[in-house]
C-alpha cells in the first residue's frame, strides 16, 4: 500500500519533472503506483486482459495529458481519476457489447474467467474468501475499499476521484466493509492460515 | 429502553489497521506481467522524446503579450477620450427598400450626425434624394436642411431633394 502522505511532495515534483521533459521521472513514478493501480483494475474488471488494456491507457492518459498537469492535489488521486473514468468507460462498453443481440451470440460463454484453463492461474487468488466476497461487491463499493485499500486516500479524495459526494463515498465505503465483514465471518472459523505477503 | 446504537465500522476502519484491512494486506499481491512495464515504459520515452514540452514556449508567448498589451492600456486613450474617439454615426438608411432604391448602386451613407463638409455635397444631395425616394421625408427634409446650412451657396440643380 502507498503512504501519500510521505510522497504527496515527492510524486507531484516527479509528474512535474516528467511534464517538463525528465523521462527518469516517470519510471520512478510508475515504480511506486504500478502495482496499486493494477490490482485496482484486475479486482475491479477481474479479467487480467481486460486490466492489462486498462492499465496501458491510464498510463497513456497519463502522458498524453501530462502538459496539463497541475500538482494541485496529490498525485495518486490524479492517476486514480484516469484510472476511475478509464473503468467507467470499460464498463458502459461492456454493457452496450451485452445489450447487442449480434455480440452477445459471437461473445463467449459467460464462465468465470478463473474457471477456464488460460484463466486459472490468474484467479487462483479468487479463491480467497475475502477476495472472493470483495467480487461479490456492488461496483461502486468495491472501488471505495480498494482505492483506500491500495492508495491509502481519506473518504474526501476517494469522492473527488470517483465524481460523488462526501457522504455517498462514505457510505459506499462503510455498506463494502459491512459486507466484506460479513462473508467473512464464517471463513474466518474455518480459515487455514493466511500466507504472509509476498513483496 | 433506548436499543443500542451499534459501533460504526467505518470509524473502526477508517482508524486503521483494521483485522479487514491486516486480512487484505496478507492476500497476494499481483503485479504488471514485465512485458506491460515495458510497453509503458518506452511509450512515456518515446512521447518525450517525440514532443518538445511546449511549456515554457507558452510562458515565454504570454509574458511577451502582456508586455506588448500593457503598455497600450497605461499609455493608450483614456475612458473620454476614447468616448469622444468612438464613432458617431447613426445610420438613417439601414432599410433593405432604401438601398434597392439608391440610384447610385451603393449603400446609403446617410449620417445626421456628421460633421459639416464631412461629405462632398454632390453625394449629400444624392444621399439626401435616396432618402425621399424611400419615403423618409422627415429626415429627408432634416438632412436638406443641415446641407443647406453647410453649403449655403451650393444649388442643388434638378435633384429633387426638397418635396
Amino acid at each position: 500500500m502507498l503512504r501519500p502522505m510521505e510522497s504527496l511532495d515527492a510524486d507531484a515534483g516527479l509528474m512535474a519533472r516528467y511534464r517538463d521533459g525528465d523521462a527518469a521521472a516517470f519510471a520512478t513514478l510508475y515504480a511506486r503506483h504500478k502495482g496499486p493501480l493494477y490490482r485496482y483494475l484486475l479486482r475491479q474488471v477481474r479479467s487480467a486482459g481486460v486490466a492489462a488494456d486498462l492499465f496501458q491507457e491510464v498510463w497513456s492518459r497519463l502522458v498524453a495529458t501530462r502538459g496539463r498537469y497541475e500538482p494541485r492535489a496529490k498525485f495518486a488521486t490524479y492517476l486514480f481519476h484516469i484510472a476511475h473514468n478509464c473503468t467507467i468507460d470499460f464498463f458502459r462498453r461492456d454493457l452496450m457489447r451485452r445489450a447487442d443481440p449480434a455480440d452477445a451470440q459471437s461473445a463467449e460463454p459467460e464462465v468465470p474467467e478463473y474457471q477456464r484453463p488460460d484463466g486459472v492461474a490468474e484467479f487462483l487468488e479468487q479463491q480467497s474468501a475475502l477476495l472472493a466476497a470483495l467480487g461479490a461487491l456492488p461496483r461502486e463499493q468495491r472501488e471505495a475499499f480498494l482505492l483506500h485499500e491500495e492508495t491509502g486516500l481519506t473518504i474526501e479524495e476517494i469522492a473527488r476521484i470517483t465524481d460523488v459526494g462526501l457522504e455517498t463515498a462514505k457510505s459506499r465505503l462503510r455498506y463494502a466493509i459491512r459486507k466484506l465483514k460479513k462473508a467473512l465471518q464464517p471463513a474466518q472459523t474455518h480459515a487455514r492460515p493466511l500466507r504472509p505477503r509476498t513483496v | 429502553m433506548k436499543p443500542r446504537t451499534p459501533p460504526d465500522d467505518l470509524d473502526e476502519y477508517l482508524c486503521g489497521d483494521s483485522e479487514l484491512s491486516r486480512q487484505y494486506r496478507r492476500e497476494p499481491s499481483p503485479a504488471p506481467p514485465p512485458a506491460l512495464d515495458r510497453q509503458v515504459l518506452r511509450a512515456s520515452q518515446a512521447a518525450n522524446s517525440r514532443t518538445p514540452n511546449l511549456a515554457p514556449l507558452a510562458l515565454a508567448a504570454s509574458v511577451l503579450l502582456s508586455l506588448a498589451v500593457i503598455p497600450a492600456f497605461v499609455f493608450g486613450p483614456q475612458p473620454e477620450q476614447r468616448a469622444a474617439d468612438a464613432p458617431r454615426l447613426l445610420r438613417v438608411a439601414a432599410q433593405a427598400g432604401a438601398a434597392a432604391n439608391t440610384p447610385l448602386d451603393r449603400k446609403l451613407r446617410l449620417y445626421s450626425s456628421d460633421p459639416p463638409h464631412a461629405r462632398p455635397p454632390a453625394v449629400w444631395l444624392t444621399d439626401i434624394q435616396a432618402l425621399r425616394r424611400a419615403g423618409r421625408n422627415r429626415e429627408a427634409d432634416a438632412e436638406f436642411q443641415r446641407f443647406q446650412s453647410a453649403y449655403p451657396d451650393y444649388s442643388s440643380g434638378e435633384l429633387p431633394v426638397t418635396r
